[in-house]
C-alpha cells in the first residue's frame, strides 16, 4: 500500500519533470546538433531577435543566437548557428527580412549578386558576413495607408474649391501621385516574389492610393464642370499662400530624392500653371471665392495641403525608410 | 445624529484593524511554520502522504479542466483570428496562455476548492475535536507535524501538476486544431514555436510554487483557527477557497508585473 | 516536585473563568478536581500542559514554569506528563494502535516492534486487547475514551492528567479504569490529577479532593474531610442536592423563573 504510493508519486514527479524538459527543448526547436558558428554585420536588423530562423535557398538551416551592437555602435553583428553541412554561396551575404507581416523576422543566407539593390554593410573583420536589412514593412504600408487617406480627403476638399483650369492641372498632379502608386504596384510586383505573404498587404494600400487618386480625379471632373462661369474672389490670396507650399515642397521633393526627381518636376510644372491661373483668376477677379462664399473652405484647402507637405517632409526627412526598394 | 454619521467610520476602522490583526497572526504563523522546518523527523514522515493526497490526487481534475481549456482555446483562437492573421496563430495563442496564464491559474483555482478546502476542514475538525492540542500533548509540534508537510507537498507537487496541466491543455487544443479546424500539425507547432520562451516555463513554475503555498497556507491558517464546531469547520473551509482564490488573482498580476 | 498552580487567573472575552486558583499536587498523590459542568476544570487542566496560557499567576510542573517554556524544554515536559482528553481527541485518520503509539515514535529507542509490544500492553491495560486495528469512528464513545487513556499512558509520564476518565463508562469499567490509576500511582509513582464530577470515583481513587467553585478552590481535603465537611455548597455538590447547592432562595427564585 505505501510501497505503491510512494512509486505512484515519484512516476507522478518524473513525468511532470520529463514533460516540461522535454516539451521545453522541442519547443525551442528540437535538440541542439553541433553548430557552426557564424557572424553578419548590418547596419540594422529591423525585428530580429535570438531565436529567429536562419534560412538558405528558403530551407531552415539554423537559428539566431545573439543581436548585438558592435563595439562603437556603428553596426549590428549577429551571431548564427547553422548546420555544419551548409556550404556557403560565393560572395555569402545576410538579408535580415520579416518573414511574414507579424513581427517574425528571419536572417536568409545568400549571394551578394542576387539582392543587388540591397546595400550591404562590408564590416572591416575577417569572417563577418556583410549583411544588410530590408525596411520594415508594417511602416511602410501604414504610410501608404496614410497618403491614401489624405489623398481622399484633399480631393474632397478641393472638388469644389478650384476653377476649371486649375482643377485641370491638379488633375495632372494626381495623375502623377497615379503614377506614383503605379510604382508602388510595380515595386510590390517585384518584391512579391521574394515575399508572397507579405505583398497582399502592401498591395490592399497600393489599390487603396490609386482609387484615392481616381476618385480625387474624378471630383475634378465634377468640378470642371460645375464652376464653368462663376467669380473667382477672395479666397485666391489663401490659395495662392497653399500654391507656395506646394511649391516649397515640390522644391524639397526635388533637393531630397534622385528617384522622385521625374516625378516631381511634373508636379512642379503643374502646380507652376496651378500658380500662374491664379494670377490670372484674381486679376479678372474671378468668383471662385464667391462661388464658395464659405472662408472655412479655403482654410480646409490650405490646411490639406498643409498635411501633404508634412507627409512628405516626412518621406522626405527619412528617404531611406520608404523609399530605398526603388518605389519610384 | 452624530452618531449615525461616525458609524461607516468605526465599522471601517474595526474591520480594518481586525485584517491587519488578521495578517499578524498569519504570519506569526508562517514565521513559526519556518522555524518548524528545523523538526525534520516530525514533517519528513508526513511528507509523502501529503504529496500523493495534493499532488498525485489532484492530478485528473488539473488535467480534466486542462483538457477543456485547450479545446475552448483552440476555437475561440480559431473564431477571434480571421482574415489577415495567419491560421498558425491558434498554436501561438494556445501554448502562450496555456503556459503563461490559464495553466497555472485555473490549476490553481481549482485546487484552492478541491486541496484548500480539505486541507481548512481536516485542520478545523482536529482543532475543535481538540486533536490538534492532544499532538502538543504528546510533544508533536503541530506545525512541524500538520503544517510544513502540506505546504512544502504543495510547493513540490502543485508546479508538476501545472506542468502536466499545460502539457495536456496544449495537446487538447492541438487535437482541436486538426480535427475541428483543418489546421495541420506543422501550422499548429509552428505557431507553438513561433514566440516560445523557455522562461515562460520557469515563469509558470514560479507562479504555481506561490500559488502552492498560497492554497495550503491559507488552508493551514483558516483550519487552525475554526472555532465552534461543524458550522465553524464549514465557515472556514469557505473562508479558504474565497480568500485563497483571491490571494491566486493578486498574485498572478503581481507575478504579472514583476516578472514579465 | 509536583504540579503546583498559584493564583491562577484566566478569562475568555468577559468571562471570568479560574479566578485566582492554587493548587499543589505532591509527587506521587493523585488529586481529584470536582466541580459543576463548566466551572473551567478542562480549562485548568489545559493550564498544567501549557495549552493555555494564565492570564496572571503561576503554573509549575517538576519545578519548571509552564507557561514561559519553549521548544525543546517544552517537549522534554510534556513527555513526562500523559493528558486523558475529555472527549479522548483520538486522531481519527490512525487505527487505534497508531493513536497509542503516536507519543513512542518519536523516542529515541524505540523501534516498531516495541512500540508495538507496548501498545498491545496498553489496550490490554483499559480492556481494548486486539481493537488496536479498528478506527476511532468504529468504536464506542466508552471505547475511545479508554482508546485516549491507553495513548496517554504509554509513553509511560510521570505526571497524568484525566479529564473526566470514567464519565460515560459502565460502572465495571469505571471500577477497571479507577483500579488503572490506583495502579499507576502505586506501582509506577505516577502523580496524578483526575478531574471528574463522579464522587464515587474520586472518593476512590484520590487522596485529595479539590471542589472548583467559581473559579477558585473552594475546599481541598482528604475523602474523609470531604465527607465531613460542612460547606453547604460542597456537600450540596457531593450529596447531588440543588437545594444546598445554590442556596434555598437561589433554588427557588429559579424555579419561578423557570415557570
Ligand atoms: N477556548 C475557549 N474559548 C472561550 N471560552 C472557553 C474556551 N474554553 C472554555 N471556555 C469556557 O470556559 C468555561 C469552562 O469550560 P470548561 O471546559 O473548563 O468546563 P468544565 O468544567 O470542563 O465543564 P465540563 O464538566 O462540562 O467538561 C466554559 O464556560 C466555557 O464556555
Ligand atoms: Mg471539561
Amino acid at each position: 500500500m505505501d510501497r505503491r504510493r510512494e512509486a505512484l508519486v515519484g512516476f507522478v514527479v518524473l513525468l511532470g519533470i520529463a514533460v516540461a524538459v522535454v516539451g521545453t527543448i522541442w519547443l525551442q526547436g528540437g535538440w541542439r546538433r553541433s553548430m557552426v558558428e557564424l557572424t553578419a554585420a548590418s547596419a540594422s536588423v529591423g525585428q530580429l531577435v535570438p531565436g529567429a530562423s536562419v534560412r538558405f535557398r528558403g530551407v531552415a538551416v539554423g537559428r539566431v543566437e545573439e543581436v548585438r551592437l558592435a563595439p562603437g555602435g556603428d553596426a549590428v553583428l549577429v551571431d548564427l548557428s547553422v548546420d555544419p553541412g551548409l556550404a556557403l554561396p560565393e560572395n555569402a551575404a545576410v538579408l535580415v527580412a520579416p518573414e511574414s507581416l507579424f513581427g517574425d523576422w528571419q536572417a536568409e543566407i545568400l549571394n551578394r549578386a542576387d539582392f543587388p539593390q540591397g546595400e550591404f554593410l562590408d564590416y572591416p573583420q575577417e569572417g563577418v558576413l556583410p549583411g544588410t536589412a530590408l525596411p520594415d514593412f508594417s511602416r511602410l504600408t501604414a504610410t501608404a495607408d496614410e497618403i491614401a487617406r489624405n489623398l481622399t480627403v484633399i480631393s474632397e476638399r478641393f472638388e469644389i474649391a478650384f476653377t476649371e483650369e486649375t482643377a485641370l492641372n491638379l488633375k495632372n498632379a494626381i495623375d502623377n501621385i497615379g503614377e506614383i502608386s503605379n510604382g508602388l504596384n510595380e515595386m510590390i510586383a517585384q518584391q512579391a516574389e521574394r515575399f508572397e505573404d507579405l505583398s497582399r498587404g502592401v498591395n490592399a494600400s497600393a489599390e487603396e492610393l490609386g482609387a484615392a487618386a481616381r476618385s480625387a480625379r474624378i471630383s475634378f471632373e465634377r468640378v470642371d464642370s460645375m464652376i464653368a462661369g462663376f467669380d473667382v474672389g477672395g479666397i485666391m490670396a489663401n490659395a495662392e499662400a497653399s500654391a507656395e507650399n506646394v511649391r516649397a515642397l515640390t522644391e524639397d521633393m526635388n533637393a531630397s530624392l534622385e528617384e522622385i526627381r521625374s516625378a516631381a518636376a511634373t508636379a512642379d510644372s503643374a502646380f507652376g500653371r496651378f500658380n500662374a491661373l491664379m494670377a490670372s483668376a484674381e486679376d479678372g477677379d474671378g468668383s471662385l471665392g464667391r462661388l464658395l462664399g464659405d472662408p472655412a473652405l479655403a482654410d480646409n484647402a490650405a490646411e490639406a495641403i498643409e498635411q501633404m507637405r508634412a507627409l512628405l517632409a516626412d518621406i522626405q526627412e527619412n528617404p531611406k525608410k520608404y523609399l530605398s526598394l526603388s518605389i519610384f | 445624529m452624530i452618531e449615525s454619521v461616525l458609524r461607516p467610520f468605526s465599522t471601517l476602522g474595526v474591520r480594518f484593524l481586525a485584517l491587519l490583526e488578521e495578517l499578524g497572526r498569519a504570519a506569526t504563523l508562517f514565521a513559526a511554520a519556518f522555524r518548524s522546518l528545523r523538526n525534520a523527523g516530525v514533517w519528513f514522515p508526513n511528507l509523502l502522504p501529503e504529496m500523493a493526497r495534493i499532488g498525485v490526487a489532484s492530478v485528473p481534475i488539473a488535467l480534466f479542466i486542462a483538457t477543456f481549456t485547450g479545446i475552448v482555446m483552440s476555437l475561440q483562437a480559431s473564431y477571434t483570428l480571421t482574415g489577415a492573421i495567419p491560421v498558425y496563430f491558434v498554436g501561438t495563442l494556445v501554448g502562450k496562455t496555456m503556459i503563461l496564464e490559464l495553466g497555472p491559474v485555473l490549476t490553481a483555482l481549482t485546487l484552492a476548492g478541491r486541496v484548500g478546502a480539505n486541507i481548512s476542514a481536516e485542520l478545523g475538525t482536529m482543532r475543535v475535536t481538540e486533536q490538534v492540542d492532544a499532538l502538543e500533548t504528546l510533544a508533536y509540534d503541530p506545525l512541524a507535524y500538520l503544517v510544513v508537510p502540506r505546504i512544502l507537498a504543495a510547493v513540490l507537487m502543485f508546479p508538476i501538476v501545472v506542468l502536466l496541466a499545460m502539457t495536456i491543455g496544449i495537446a487538447s487544443g492541438w487535437v482541436t486544431a486538426l480535427q475541428l479546424l483543418d489546421m495541420s500539425s506543422p501550422e499548429f507547432v509552428k505557431g507553438l514555436r513561433l514566440f516560445f520562451d523557455p522562461w515562460d516555463v520557469w515563469f509558470a513554475v514560479i507562479k504555481s510554487v506561490s500559488f502552492g503555498a498560497i492554497v495550503t497556507g491559507v488552508g493551514c491558517y483558516c483550519g487552525l483557527r475554526t472555532e465552534g464546531g461543524a458550522e465553524g469547520v464549514g465557515r472556514s473551509a469557505t473562508r479558504t477557497v474565497v480568500v485563497a482564490s483571491m490571494l491566486i488573482l493578486c498574485l498572478d498580476a503581481f507575478w504579472a508585473a514583476v516578472l514579465l | 516536585m509536583g504540579i503546583h498552580l498559584r493564583e491562577v487567573r484566566k478569562s475568555f472575552g468577559p468571562r471570568d473563568v479560574l479566578r485566582g486558583f492554587t493548587l499543589r499536587v505532591t509527587d506521587g498523590e493523585t488529586a481529584a478536581i470536582v466541580g459543576p459542568s463548566g466551572s473551567g476544570k478542562s480549562v485548568l487542566l489545559k493550564h498544567v500542559v501549557g495549552l493555555l496560557t494564565p492570564d496572571s499567576g503561576s503554573v509549575t510542573v517538576d519545578g519548571a514554569a509552564v507557561p514561559e517554556l519553549k521548544g525543546r524544554a517544552l517537549v522534554r515536559l510534556r513527555r513526562r506528563i500523559g493528558y486523558v482528553f475529555q472527549f479522548a481527541a483520538l486522531f481519527d485518520s490512525m487505527t487505534v494502535a497508531e493513536n497509542v503509539g503516536m507519543g513512542l515514535r518519536r523516542m529515541p529507542g524505540w523501534d516498531r516492534r516495541r512500540i508495538r509490544a507496548r501498545t498491545e500492553d496498553c489496550l490490554a491495560l483499559v480492556e481494548l486487547a486486539g481493537m488496536g486495528d479498528r478506527y476511532p469512528a468504529q468504536l464506542s464513545g466508552g471505547q475511545r475514551k479508554r482508546a485516549g487513556l491507553a495513548r496517554a499512558i504509554a509513553p509511560s509520564p510521570r505526571y497524568l492528567l484525566y479529564d473526566e476518565p470514567t464519565t460515560g463508562l459502565d460502572p465495571v469499567t469505571t471500577a477497571v479504569i479507577d483500579r488503572l490509576i490506583l495502579r499507576m500511582r502505586d506501582e509506577l509513582g505516577v502523580t496524578g490529577l483526575v478531574v471528574t464530577h463522579d464522587m464515587t470515583s474520586a472518593f476512590r481513587v484520590a487522596d485529595r479532593i479539590t471542589m472548583l467553585h467559581e473559579g477558585k478552590a473552594r475546599f481541598t481535603g482528604t475523602p474523609a474531610e470531604v465527607r465531613a465537611a460542612a460547606d453547604p455548597v460542597l456537600r450540596g455538590f457531593v450529596e447531588g442536592n440543588p437545594d444546598l447547592y445554590f442556596g434555598a432562595g437561589r433554588a427557588r427564585s429559579e424555579d419561578r423563573a423557570e415557570r
